[in-house]
């Protein structure tokens, strides 16, 4: 393609000019409070009283204390298995769920995909305060809540059962599991859905000619070709899962869940600074640590799925 | 130099004269607007249960007043409110005001739990008002002198008493009948330790092996902290030593406490899993519904059965607020009782102060050249909402107990009563409006009288403690006494696992000392 | 396409399909007609008890009357509140729409150094917790904070809105992208060969072009913005319903069916939105990720 040299200069500049307001806005308010959260890590911060402590140094000792809970309080260790199992339980249902969904879809047309889609969107969608009051009367756990009235009605259990507070830590583990994987699964289910979409209709004409099940359609069409498609969403849940904490904290709040089994590192991280004694430090040394995780979390998986994979060239250039 | 002479004698000279609150308000007054200020502007924030709006409208009131005063003086001067905030979760606005005081845009007064007042004023955000309470001696000797307590933290005093409440044991005198249990002078035996936990056991097993009721006793949910803390009082067990400023874990008490609590489910005395259950559903009907002979409750049940629908008329099947006929004919109440024979009874308070922020006010003309003196007028609007007769109507509206001996007068007076039933009493306009149809659902005779015959409580009264680390150790007891209650663990588990938890936390183990016996006396102060 | 285009469906397999996504589609279903169901209810309804229960308005009188209890509480503004959080939503929509797009079009179409990292490092972004961020974020809104007081109510929606859809760029960069990358170049080119400016180019042709993925773009910013409770309640000196619903449930004095009618009340712009965009979502979400 012919070169025009007389913009040359403004050529080079042009592109930092479009995405110069999102990197503004990332360096504002994604570095810098990266940065100030771990220069907090090392200040005494509480009760948000930055004007007396903000520049008083302590060294270590928020990592301290937090070493020191980690290894003695069995509720911090507590925070770690629930984080490892609520961020593994709940990608697992949110990838096979959407896929499920986005297969049922694919079967049973257009009609009834609507419905789905229009169900399934709902918790992605909703207020959390709004989303998280439904649940808290679904798992009420006395005979007012929506999921034990039923279970007494059809006579499974005699006695109401505190779902978030009992059989620990299976019983929280399954409500928060269940409350953040209903949010997840919509994600799957919209981008697997299309991606089925966009198979080519020569594959699945193919397919049926030669007599194949809808098993085997599955099986032998459909998953393979959206392969890319699952392993992205998989890495992009698996990144948003260690972050969420937004669903959980107000079912804590409100005492639905047990606190030491429903909250993963980022909802201990919240909690410590918002809760309790507002520790904003010991909050801001825990948070780093998760950050540390997270990001070589997602640099690992970048580097399994091929990051170059996902990128591509862009389309056109002079 | 000599201008710092000057305030300093300026201040002092203030700080000797004792005098009232007209005369203080009009000097207030005259400074400021000899300042050319014309108009003062202050926010309020307050929380609560919906019936205790006095909480703002006492502030609205009290501007009324003062500026009726600059009116009558000839002082070019207003006082308006110009953000008024009510919030039922009074922990979630001390978050807030927490998180935006620093940032100045939290309330200039915030009416909250004097328990956040040691965090407060550690942090500066509070203001001292120790300098005016001893300038405005008059004012502040009609408060009962435990209440002005509650709001002392290390040399500074940091709030005026708003509200506070009793915990009284409830008993239903149609069940107790029904088994025998003669009530007479119930209260009395109680007050002198002869009638304990023992007996509470006793005649519960007694009621519900009877079929008299389904529950032998009910109690809060969601949290040990404050009602259940009664019961460490009552095996003279303490919360908090303020010779060495240190929480205090009584091992002995705290075993006995849990024991109970072990004891009571699993004989289905108390229900396993009344952590979990909701206030309005569960724990108010049963309580109501007569489903229960005893009862660990808060004075403010007397009125909030009234005004709520918690009950079922069999006659008709509709849910309605009972009348203080019934609240009078079914309820017996006595202070919580003595855990075992030798120990005393108790009861627990949790006063709502009036506390002003550090930086009330800041957003008024030349705060910085007159802040001593809009900290002054701060002052004496709080002051001002402590009139007798604001604290009087708050008490009888929403079911508290008045702090001082004016209001407590006043609450006897029956055309008082009457002329507030009627709304004849000198308020603001707005003020009457919000008030109206509260009064008209809460003023009454019986519950007057209740206010006045429960006050003897506060005699008995302990404050759990004002340590910045409370909250901490507060909520591993709410933990812990959830899994006694379910059968989880066992008590004397519970308090290893107690010691275990403290010990995990570095500033809660500086904070806390760990002592095996209860001490000969509680330490909290009383009247 | 759907298999229906290819041929006949087994009917058997049609009606299995159906009942397995009705079961698990229950929770859900069931959960929020219980929580609508008893803002027009005199109690909450969420036990299937109906029998002491009967419909009635009256939970969303007392809400439009402001009040927060059946009696007493001080008379609360919601309207105001909705207002409040429809200008946070508002903002936040544009503001994400408009940084996405003008990034998507350069990450898109150009090719320049540090594109790779620029994408790369907003998939990382992405697993930056909120937790943490909002003690740098407290820190960063104090450090600014005008100190003329008529302006700081102003300065905190605006602070707020740039906050919260600065966690929304970095998902709206990808997604426009990804839509900039469905669309043929010849378009572009020829008017570049013309003499017209990229930005021309961007604002005249490319944009009418994905108009679906703008407006799709719109909505999830909107619904982000209105959803949001923690910056909202950090930062913002006004209420929001997400912080009225959530200071007013202390479930041992709140009237629950009145906050269940709020809750209804928040939930409504959303119902709206998606039922009337659905398979404008779909696409969108879809087209974000094609290479």
């Amino acid at each position: 393609m012919p070169r025009v040299v007389k913009k040359f200069d403004s050529r080079m500049i042009e592109p930092w000019a479009f995405v110069a307001p999102a990197l503004i806005i990332v360096l504002i308010f994604y570095f810098l409070p990266m940065i100030l959260t771990i220069y907090t890590s090392f200040t005494p911060l509480r009760n948000w009283n930055i004007s007396r402590y903000a520049h008083q140094i302590v060294g270590w000792r928020n990592y301290q204390r937090l070493l020191h809970a980690i290894l003695n309080d069995p509720s911090v260790r507590a925070v770690f298995l629930t984080t490892f199992v609520f961020v593994s339980v709940t990608l697992t249902v949110n990838v096979l769920g959407g896929l499920l969904l986005a297969l049922l879809n694919f079967f049973l047309g257009k009609k009834s995909s609507s419905l789905i889609n229009t169900i399934w969107l709902l918790p992605r969608m909703a207020p959390i305060a709004v989303y998280a009051l439904v649940w808290y009367y679904f798992f009420h756990g006395s005979k007012m809540g929506t999921l034990n009235s039923l279970l007494l009605k059809i006579g499974v259990i005699s006695q109401p059962i505190s779902f978030g507070q009992e059989f620990l830590p299976l019983g929280p583990w399954s409500v928060i599991v269940f409350v953040n994987g209903l949010v997840g699964v919509s994600f799957g289910l919209i981008v697997l859905s299309s991606a089925i979409n966009s198979i080519p209709s020569e594959y699945l004409i193919a397919a049926r000619v030669d007599g194949a099940t809808d098993w085997q359609i599955c099986r032998r069409v459909l998953i393979p070709q959206i392969k890319w498609h699952l392993m992205y969403v998989t890495t992009w849940q698996l990144l948003s899962l260690l972050t969420s904490y937004a669903h959980t904290y107000l079912l804590v709040s409100w005492k639905l869940v047990n606190k030491t089994y429903a909250s993963p590192w980022a909802l201990y991280v919240y909690d410590l600074a918002f809760t309790g004694v507002f520790d904003q430090g010991l909050a801001a040394a825990a948070g780093t640590v998760l950050v540390i995780v997270g990001g070589f979390l997602g640099w690992f998986t970048l580097k399994i799925l091929g990051f170059d994979k996902l990128m591509g060239q862009p389309r056109g250039d002079l | 130099m000599l201008r710092v002479l000057v305030l300093l004698a300026l201040l002092m000279s203030v700080v000797i004269l004792a005098a009232t609150l007209q005369d203080g308000i009009i000097s207030v007054g005259q400074t400021l607007a000899r300042n050319g200020v014309t108009e003062v502007r202050y926010s309020v924030w307050a929380s609560g249960d919906p019936n205790s709006v006095i909480r703002v409208q006492g502030i609205v009131e009290a501007a009324r007043r003062i500026n009726k005063i600059w009116a009558e003086k000839g002082v070019n001067l207003k006082i308006t409110v110009r953000e008024t905030r009510y919030e039922l979760d009074f922990t979630q606005m001390y978050q807030e005001f927490l998180s935006k005081q620093p940032l100045g845009t939290a309330g200039d007064f915030l009416v909250n739990s004097y328990v956040y007042i040691a965090s407060l004023a550690e942090e500066g955000y509070l203001l001292d008002v120790s300098k005016y309470v001893a300038k405005y001696k008059e004012f502040t000797e009609d408060f009962y002198s435990s209440m002005l307590n509650a709001a002392k933290y290390k040399k500074g005093i940091y709030g005026l008493p708003q509200d506070t409440e009793a915990r009284p044991l409830f008993i239903r005198k149609d069940i107790a009948k029904k088994i025998g249990f003669d009530l007479t002078d119930l209260d009395k035996k109680v007050a002198q330790g002869v009638f304990t936990w023992q007996d509470v056991y006793n005649w519960s097993k007694e009621s519900v092996s009877k079929g008299a009721s389904e529950w032998g006793l009910i109690h809060r949910r969601g949290s040990a902290h404050p009602d259940l803390m009664q019961f460490i009082l009552a095996f003279s067990g303490t919360l908090y030593d303020p010779v060495d400023d240190k929480l205090v874990l009584n091992k002995e008490a705290v075993l006995k406490w849990l024991n109970i609590e072990w004891t009571f489910a699993r004989e289905k005395l108390l229900p396993s899993d009344i952590m979990a259950w909701d206030w309005a559903k569960q724990v108010h009907p049963a309580i109501v519904s007569g489903k229960t002979l005893f009862d660990i409750g808060g004075t403010w049940y007397w009125t909030e059965w009234q005004t709520k629908s918690y009950y079922t008329d069999p006659k008709t099947g509709q849910a309605r607020g009972l009348t203080p006929e019934e609240v009078e004919q079914w309820f017996y109440y006595t202070l919580f009782p003595a855990g075992e024979p030798g120990r005393s009874p108790v009861t627990l308070s949790q006063p709502f102060m009036w506390m002003i922020n550090s930086k009330a006010g800041s957003q008024n003309p030349k705060y910085s050249v007159l802040k001593e003196t809009y900290d002054e007028l701060a002052f004496l609007i709080a002051a001002k909402a402590c009139d007798p007769d604001i604290n009087a109507i708050h008490s009888i509206i929403s079911a508290h107990l008045p702090v001082g001996k004016s209001p407590a007068a006043l609450l006897a007076d029956k055309k008082w009563l009457d002329d507030l039933y009627e709304m004849k009493i000198d308020l603001d306009e707005s003020v009457k409006k919000v008030l109206t149809d509260i009064v008209k659902a809460t003023v009454h005779p019986i519950n007057a009288k209740f206010l006045t015959d429960v006050a003897y409580m506060l005699e008995y009264t302990n404050f759990p403690p004002m340590h910045p680390m409370y909250p901490k150790l507060a909520a591993i007891f709410a933990e812990v006494v959830d899994y006694v209650l379910r059968g989880q663990m066992a008590p004397d588990k519970a308090l290893d696992y107690i010691i275990s938890k403290i010990n995990a936390d570095l500033d809660l183990k500086e904070s806390v000392k760990i002592v095996e016996k209860a001490l000969p006396s509680s330490s909290c102060p009383a009247l | 396409m759907a298999l229906k285009d290819v041929e006949v469906k087994k009917k058997m397999n049609q009606f299995l399909y159906t009942v397995v996504l009705l079961a698990f589609s229950l929770p859900i279903i069931t959960g929020f007609s219980l929580l609508i169901l008893s803002s027009f209810s005199n109690e909450m309804v969420t036990n299937f008890d109906f029998l002491k229960t009967f419909l009635t308005l009256q939970n969303w009188k007392l809400l439009f009357q402001g009040r927060i209890a059946l009696t007493g509480g001080l008379r609360e503004n919601i309207l105001l509140y909705a207002f409040n959080t429809l200008i946070v939503a508002l903002g936040v929509a544009v503001l994400t729409t408009f940084v996405g797009t003008i990034s998507g079009y350069a990450i898109s179409r150009m090719n320049f150094k540090g594109r790779k990292i620029l994408l790369i490092m907003m998939l990382l972004l992405h697993a930056l917790p909120g937790s943490v961020l909002i003690v740098g974020v407290y820190f960063l809104y104090r450090v600014s904070m005008p100190t003329n007081y008529q302006f700081i109510r102003y300065f905190s929606f605006f602070y707020v809105i740039i906050a919260r859809a600065a966690l929304e760029v970095p998902f709206s960069v990808w997604l426009m992208k990804g839509f900039f990358d469905m669309l043929p170049w010849e378009v572009e080119w020829s008017a570049i060969v013309d003499g017209a400016s990229r930005w021309k180019v961007w604002y005249r042709i490319m944009l009418p072009l994905i108009k679906p993925g703008v407006v799709a773009v719109l909505i999830f910013g909107f619904l982000a913005g209105w959803q949001d409770i923690i910056y909202v309640r950090t930062f913002l000196i006004d209420k929001t319903l997400a912080t009225f619903i959530e200071s007013n449930l202390e479930t041992e004095v709140a009237y629950m069916p009145l906050l269940a009618a709020a809750a209804t009340f928040y939930l409504l712009p959303t119902v709206l939105f998606y039922v009337f965009s659905q398979q404008l979502l779909f696409k969108v979400y879809a087209g974000g990720i094609r290479r």
